[in-house]
């Protein structure tokens, strides 16, 4: 496994909020670690036997690498704008590919049927053409001019709009989407999936947000996402194969699933493949 | 009518959807189950000292047991959702309300375990969980064959809404639901029911409606 | 030669409009039956991104899939995807099928091609299915009784004549189907169902002590 370029990217491992002295124990791609804070109140991640790991505190959470991580962990910008509510919605666990719960995240297609009168409903299923590139500058996965109908896009969205939407993937377990913001319209809001891979059939899953609601109450807000998180949670855990196939062949995809085949692309290149399958078992 | 009110729990669940069922109106207070534990804290804890949800508030009435809760908004809202008032059917709704203490027990607590991380003895769960789905589907056989569609009879009652969500969500703590035909087809006849409503894990019937628009056709 | 129908459920248990996975021969499989009452067993995986068919849902005569509405017709081929409606799907995307047949209130699957029909059972009528976490070699260790080529296994419980189909399912388990001799009252079955419950107990019990 030291060949495994996905060892040395960064990996949400807890919320900074939640944090003890005693820690908790946990598992990353396999290997137990524990997670704690020290006297300071820093956070920190060791494995087992006793190494330490390079740990961030960002964006709600704890972020560790096994590795020996060659970026810095990505940049969320809108994470520092000022009148953003920042929401921890709180850890789903998973039994599915890490790679397939990202996968997931970037499709809009499955809304009007797992998501039903929440982010879609029929007979708005129409996935309309939208862009999709590997930015080869910031080396990510990015997919604009997504637009979608929505009955209820979001938990202070009153009626139905259609909504656009840009994902992006900065690192192969964590995908970004930037959403239109019914409150402040010109601006986006903020909906990431932050990915811990456990085993290549097992992982974490850290939603959080960057919102510009004044409104909403906090937990009304965490409730949403849980909501829609867990609608999806029925469908990654009864996915055949478990790990995600990144030869072409094994699944068909159609023009709506252009973010998915760039995602599978970008893994392939760069060797991300722990939670993939590469030859069709 | 208030209702302290979790999205991902099934108890929640049951008072909401009888709540629908009975076309009644309740005010819904979202708590912070998860990742807050707000239901722990002394405000909720002054409310219900065992510290669980649902908690349910109505005119100075507090209730925090979902089985207390679906009869008496059952009682107040909808009276057919008690059954009929023969001392066999009161016995055997009586009978599933308690059961169902014993799905949360065991389903209930194995899902939080795989969904949440919260802890628990993991296997004794899903054993405990199996054992309650094999009663209910052998219960559905007898029911069967005795001409009747429901738990306690031929129509439904609270005594299925208290046992079906557990029914429905057993896989997320890892407890299969495949070898139960006469549970699959006893969920379905509750989800079909007029005024329905859905929670994450329990998907509506969308075979119910019929297909949007005309096949595109071949050539 | 060796009978090649197995006995996957009792045709009560899937009435129009519902889907059931089960295992053929290590196959995953959903079975299902349209709005017409047409029986169809197929790989129990959508070609788009390999999701169960069995938590899909049936319109008509197709079963689409829960999660992205993908429409299959009875051929198992691609008629509709919602994303994009106007699109007449390619003849690649299609679902593997295999042969189901009914038979006396029992459906039955094949994995081969066969032009032998289902096996009949005279003399008998379908009560429920159960599956318990024994091989079969344990169920007729228990009930002493062997199985025969149609992979029935003959028996009297509470008293009454009763048959069960016997479909091994992976991980040492296996579902049994069974039938109960006809005219046997409501009541008279129950007891058999749960004298089912106890060669199961006594199954699963045994199963430990070993």
């Amino acid at each position: 496994m030291t060949d495994n370029p996905m060892l040395n990217e960064w990996y949400p491992v807890g919320i900074l909020t939640e944090l003890t002295s005693e820690g908790r124990d946990t598992l990353l791609m396999g290997e137990p670690i524990h997670v704690a804070r020290d006297a300071g109140g820093n956070p920190v991640v060791a494995t087992k036997d006793g190494r330490c790991l390079p740990v961030r505190a960002r964006y709600g959470h704890v972020w560790t690498s096994l590795g020996t991580p060659a970026k810095e962990l990505f940049d969320i910008p809108e994470a520092d704008q000022p009148g953003r509510r920042l929401v921890d919605v709180g850890v789903v666990r998973v039994k599915c590919s890490p790679l397939r719960a990202v996968e997931n995240f970037l499709d809009i297609a499955h809304f009007p049927f797992v998501h039903t009168d929440i982010l879609g409903a029929e007979p708005h299923t129409e996935v309309q053409r939208y862009e999709v590139q590997i930015r080869e500058e910031v080396d990510e996965v990015w997919a604009t001019k997504v637009k979608f109908y929505q009955p209820q896009a979001a938990k202070s969205a009153e009626g139905g709009i259609t909504t656009d939407y840009m994902y992006r993937v900065p690192a192969p377990t964590v995908s970004i989407l930037y959403k239109t913001c019914p409150p402040r319209p010109g601006e986006w809001d903020v909906i990431t999936l932050f990915v811990q891979p456990m085993a290549e059939d097992l992982c974490q899953v850290w939603p959080w947000m960057a919102l510009f609601d004044d409104q909403t109450p906090m937990t009304d807000l965490i409730h949403f996402q849980q909501m829609i998180f867990l609608q999806d949670r029925s469908i990654l855990e009864n996915q055949l194969p478990r790990l995600l196939p990144l030869d072409p062949g094994m699944e068909i995809p159609t023009r709506a699933d252009m973010t998915s085949v760039a995602y599978r692309r970008w893994l392939k290149r760069h060797g991300f493949t722990y939670g993939a399958q590469l030859v069709a078992a | 009518m208030i209702l302290y009110d979790y999205i991902l729990s099934p108890d929640c669940y049951k008072v909401r959807l009888l709540a629908a069922l009975t076309g009644t109106k309740i005010t819904l207070r979202p708590v912070d189950f998860h990742p807050g534990g707000e239901h722990k804290t002394a405000t909720f804890l002054a409310m219900n000292p065992s510290g669980t949800i649902p908690i349910f508030e109505d005119d100075g009435l507090i209730l925090t047991e979902s089985s207390a809760i679906l009869t008496y908004l059952a009682a107040k809202t909808g009276p057919t959702w008690l059954g009929d008032d023969t001392p066999e059917m009161r016995g055997r709704v009586a009978q599933w309300l308690a059961f169902s203490q014993r799905l949360s027990a065991s389903i209930g607590k194995a899902r939080v375990h795989d969904m949440l991380n919260k802890p628990a003895d993991i296997e004794a769960c899903r054993k405990a969980g199996t054992q309650c789905l094999r009663e209910i589907e052998a219960a559905l056989v007898d029911q069967r064959l005795a001409g009747h569609d429901f738990l306690a009879g031929d129509r439904p009652t609270i005594a299925d809404l208290a046992c079906f969500p557990h029914s429905m969500l057993a896989p997320d703590g890892g407890i299969s639901v495949d070898p139960y035909p006469s549970i699959r087809l006893w969920t379905r006849r509750v989800r079909a029911l007029p005024g329905f409503i859905e929670m994450p894990g329990i998907h509506r019937l969308h075979d119910l409606k019929p297909e949007p628009g005309p096949i595109p056709e071949r050539v | 030669m060796p009978q090649n129908w197995t006995a996957v459920a009792l045709s009560r248990d899937v009435p129009p409009q519902v889907v059931i996975p089960t295992v053929v021969e290590g196959r995953e499989l959903a079975v299902w039956r349209s709005q017409s009452g047409r029986i169809a067993a197929w790989e129990d995986r959508c070609p788009h991104r390999g999701m169960r068919l069995s938590h899909g849902f049936v319109r008509g005569e197709a079963l689409s899939c829960i999660y992205h509405g993908w429409s299959y017709n009875e051929a198992g081929l691609c008629q509709r995807i919602p994303a994009h409606p106007d699109l007449v799907p390619p003849d690649a995307i299609r679902v593997p099928t295999l042969t189901a047949a009914e038979s006396d209130g029992i459906i039955w699957v094949t994995a081969e091609s066969t032009d032998r029909p289902p096996p009949k059972m005279p003399g008998f009528t379908p009560l429920r299915s159960l599956t318990v976490e024994v091989p079969a070699s344990t169920i007729t260790a228990v009930s002493a009784s062997p199985i025969g080529e149609d992979g029935d296994l003959r028996l009297a419980l509470a008293g009454i004549a009763c048959l069960l189909l016997v479909q091994p399912l992976p991980g040492d388990r296996t579902a049994l189907h069974a039938l109960v001799a006809a005219g046997t009252s409501p009541t008279a079955q129950a007891s058999v169902s749960r004298a089912l419950e106890d060669l199961r107990h006594q199954a699963e019990t045994e199963r430990q002590a070993a």
